[in-house]
């Protein structure tokens, strides 16, 4: 209850902070932004649409790689905590698992899964 | 009580982010080779930001723009709460409380991300889908080094792990483990080398766009997420306030600032590579060194 | 005066330096100056410097860029002619005066002496707003629309991976502060990958210090203000370049040109670690030869390793060859798209 208490005290505070920083009239100048005071920094440059898009992105097959990683967090938190009573078992268990993960990295290395493509 | 409390680490975040900002801007001046003596002062600076009107870009997204930035904050400060000040006196006293700190490094991921998203502008959305890039596998290797020294303490709990190093410091016992994690900690601060969200290539990245108290609040949400995420690993590697003669917290809090003297250091002395380079050299390179690590750390833990 | 603004003006002085022609060599080396703070964006600048002529082609840039600072704001022109669009600039033509004239102007703005200039454009969105729908959105579905009076992206082919997604153009600079000062370019963007590339406006000659402009790419701005220093104590600087690993954070083959030097290459030129000759003129070569396929990053850092010269080469070539057939004949990016895959 008191870690509820501490993280939901936490995010209000920093919301009041942020919020604050902004509204309390610290400027003299606190008008909105004017039209051309809003269009994006390119340098003096114009752009053609706004800048949100179905963007490119150029790492999703290493994303897919990543959830792979990602899940087996879920079997590695238990097995931190049980690993010093279970002994050479734990150690060879994850040794296995981790050898297959790297295998998997190889595999995707050769694949091309970390370029910008 | 708890609430106090928090408002108490708020106050004790801010003096920490002063101090982090003096240090930085010192060092800024020694590697120029002006002397620390030309560096600005923070809170001169503080108030020249606030001072300056606070700019939008064309239909932006207003609510994660606010968001992104308290949340950054807010996480800096889950972290540090969680950090064990003497033996039973944390702030958020959670059994799995390494658990809680992986939840907040991916949500750093989440709120850096919408920040650069918020804008709608180009080279804010360039940064912001870069820096995903780096910010998740990254994230991997930092969990494979705490797992690692969750290892001897046989806990999940960042007051256990402190008491597992009584007679040896993790950063000893696991010496892949403190390296990799200081990469972990330029990438949630998004300095020097790590620096994929808020770059120069960019003018900016995330916060080109940025002006007037928005530029204030996430440089100080930034050097609040150093000073937890020091913490952090001042505890997981450096006995947190474990030591002799003075008192716990102190111990603590010097730990602290070698941390985080070490990341501005690093910050200002190591060049950034392109980034398909980065994550190459991550998956290959970086992460399996933390499997090393975590393998050393589970055979010398028996 | 409040007690916040009495602060603010003892703070250094954040100035953005929109570069023109024949810019004071004083200029690019503004960053060692006391008092002055240098940025890399105009929303975080409260004095815009203006350092050399702006030549007309320009203006509207600059009249842009002017608009985007927040307010306080002032201009200072720097030997640079007066323009009537910002009136009441400060100008200022000898090399010495100019960090204490900047100071000044500051300090002025925010004790309330010098009024904060208004917007040279006038305060209406870009286009008209045709807004249809709730939000304005105009479109149907997901697709298209002209919210606030600018169209969305739309779908168009990609070079690298071939996956059709929305393409963002639009002209960038010449007021980047990592671009060389003048480039105009229009860049076709697929993600942050280059599609296309059109330079509206050539760079200027300028003696812009490219070994600076590199460490600033690489995340090492303040040991690029140490090589701003005229050469003293070049060792300590070699050997604190050496150390930062700058060298090995180029990837090797990055912005092959002519006579076979690449970025690393160039840039060992510009540390004095190695004596090769200097660039030759590429002749023969178009700028769509050497940014297109790359990645944001690498494409500036490859900007960024070319002297003016060979820069105004490069463009004038791309206006006789259209840019997108610099494709053809050879792959631009020197990145061979099939190697590693089963197909």
């Amino acid at each position: 209850m008191q870690t509820i208490l501490a993280i939901v005290g936490i995010f209000a505070l920093t919301v009041v902070f942020v919020g604050g920083l902004r509204a309390a009239g610290w400027s003299d100048f606190t008008g909105p932004a004017t039209a051309p005071q809003q269009r994006p920094v390119l340098g003096g440059g114009d752009p053609e649409t706004h800048a949100w898009q179905r963007f490119h992105v150029r790492y999703y097959t290493m994303m897919l790689l990543f959830v792979a990683f990602e899940m087996e967090m879920m079997f590695m938190y238990p097995w931190a905590v049980v690993f010093v009573a279970e002994g050479g078992k734990a150690l060879a268990e994850m040794g296995m698992f981790l050898a297959i993960l790297s295998v998997g990295i190889l595999y995707g290395w050769r694949e091309g899964v970390f370029r910008w493509e | 009580m708890t609430l106090l409390a928090v408002f108490g680490l708020f106050v004790f975040l801010m003096a920490s982010v002063w101090a982090a900002a003096a240090f930085d801007m010192a060092c800024r001046g020694w590697v120029s080779g002006l002397g620390a003596r030309s560096a600005d002062r923070p809170l001169r600076v503080a108030a020249m930001w606030l001072t300056q009107q606070r700019l939008t870009t064309e239909a932006p997204d207003r609510m994660n723009g606010l968001l992104s930035i308290a949340g950054y904050l807010a996480l800096a400060m889950v972290g540090l709460a969680m950090v064990p000040l003497g033996p039973d006196m944390a702030l958020i006293a959670l059994p799995t409380s390494v658990v809680l700190w992986g939840a907040c490094e991916a949500l750093v991921v989440v709120v850096v991300f919408l920040h650069g998203w918020s804008q709608n502008a180009p080279l804010a959305m360039i940064g912001a889908y870069r820096y995903v890039a780096i910010g998740l596998p990254i994230m991997l290797l930092s969990m494979f080094v705490l797992i690692a020294a969750a290892l001897p303490a046989g806990s999940l709990d960042l007051r256990d792990i402190v008491t597992s190093q009584r007679d040896l410091w993790n950063a000893i016992r696991q010496p892949l483990g403190l390296p990799l994690f200081l990469l972990l900690g330029l990438s949630l601060t998004l300095r020097g080398p790590f620096n994929y969200a808020d770059s120069v290539d960019l003018a900016g990245g995330t916060s080109v766009e940025s002006s007037g108290p928005d530029r204030l609040a996430w440089q100080v949400a930034r050097l609040a997420m150093l000073t937890g995420f020091s913490a952090v690993a001042a505890t997981v590697f450096l006995g947190g306030y474990l030591g002799p003669v003075l008192p716990s917290p102190l111990w603590l809090a010097l730990k602290t600032v070698m941390i985080m003297a070490l990341v501005i250091g690093l910050s200002h002395m190591a060049a950034r590579t392109p980034v398909a380079r980065m994550m190459g050299l991550i998956w290959m390179i970086l992460l399996p060194l933390s499997f090393a690590d975590l393998i050393w750390a589970g055979l010398v833990a028996f | 005066m409040t007690w916040l603004n009495h602060l603010a003006a003892r703070a250094h002085v954040p100035v953005f330096v929109a570069f023109g022609d024949d810019a004071p060599a004083e200029a690019w080396t503004l960053s060692r100056l006391p008092g002055v703070l240098i940025v890399d964006t105009p929303r975080a600048a409260s004095v815009l410097l203006v350092a050399g002529t702006i030549p007309e082609a320009l203006i509207p840039y600059l009249h842009r860029l002017h608009d985007q600072l927040p307010h306080p704001r002032a201009t200072v022109l720097w030997q640079s002619r007066p323009t009537q669009s910002i009136p009441n600039a400060v100008a200022v033509t000898g090399g010495n005066e100019i960090g204490l004239v900047v100071v000044n102007t500051f300090a002025d703005l925010l004790a309330g002496d010098r009024v904060s200039e208004p917007d040279v454009l006038p305060n209406k969105p870009p286009a008209e707003w045709r807004g249809v729908g709730p939000h304005g959105q105009g479109g149907k579905g997901m697709m298209g629309g002209t919210p606030y009076g600018r169209p969305m992206a739309m779908t168009d082919d990609d070079i690298r991976d071939g996956l059709a997604l929305d393409s963002y153009t639009a002209e960038f600079g010449p007021f980047l502060p990592f671009f060389p000062p003048g480039l105009v370019l229009k860049l076709t963007l697929q993600g942050d990958v280059i599609q296309k590339v059109k330079a509206t406006h050539p760079p200027f000659g300028s003696g812009r210090p490219l070994l600076a402009a590199m460490l600033r790419l690489m995340g090492l701005p303040a040991l690029a203000v140490r090589s701003l220093n005229g050469g003293a104590n070049r060792r300590v600087l070699q050997r604190l370049i050496r150390l930062s690993g700058a060298r090995f954070a180029i990837p090797p083959g990055l912005g092959r040109m002519p006579d076979g030097s690449d970025v690393r290459a160039r840039f060992d030129r510009m540390t004095r670690t190695s004596t090769d000759a200097t660039l030759q003129n590429p002749s023969d070569m178009a700028l769509g030869h050497v940014l297109i396929g790359l990645e944001w990053h690498a494409a500036m850092l490859v900007l960024s390793s070319i002297d003016a010269a060979s820069l105004q080469t490069l463009c004038k070539n791309s206006d006789n060859d259209d840019a997108s057939s610099a494709t053809d004949g050879r792959d631009p990016s020197g990145h061979d798209m099939h190697t590693g895959h089963m197909s």
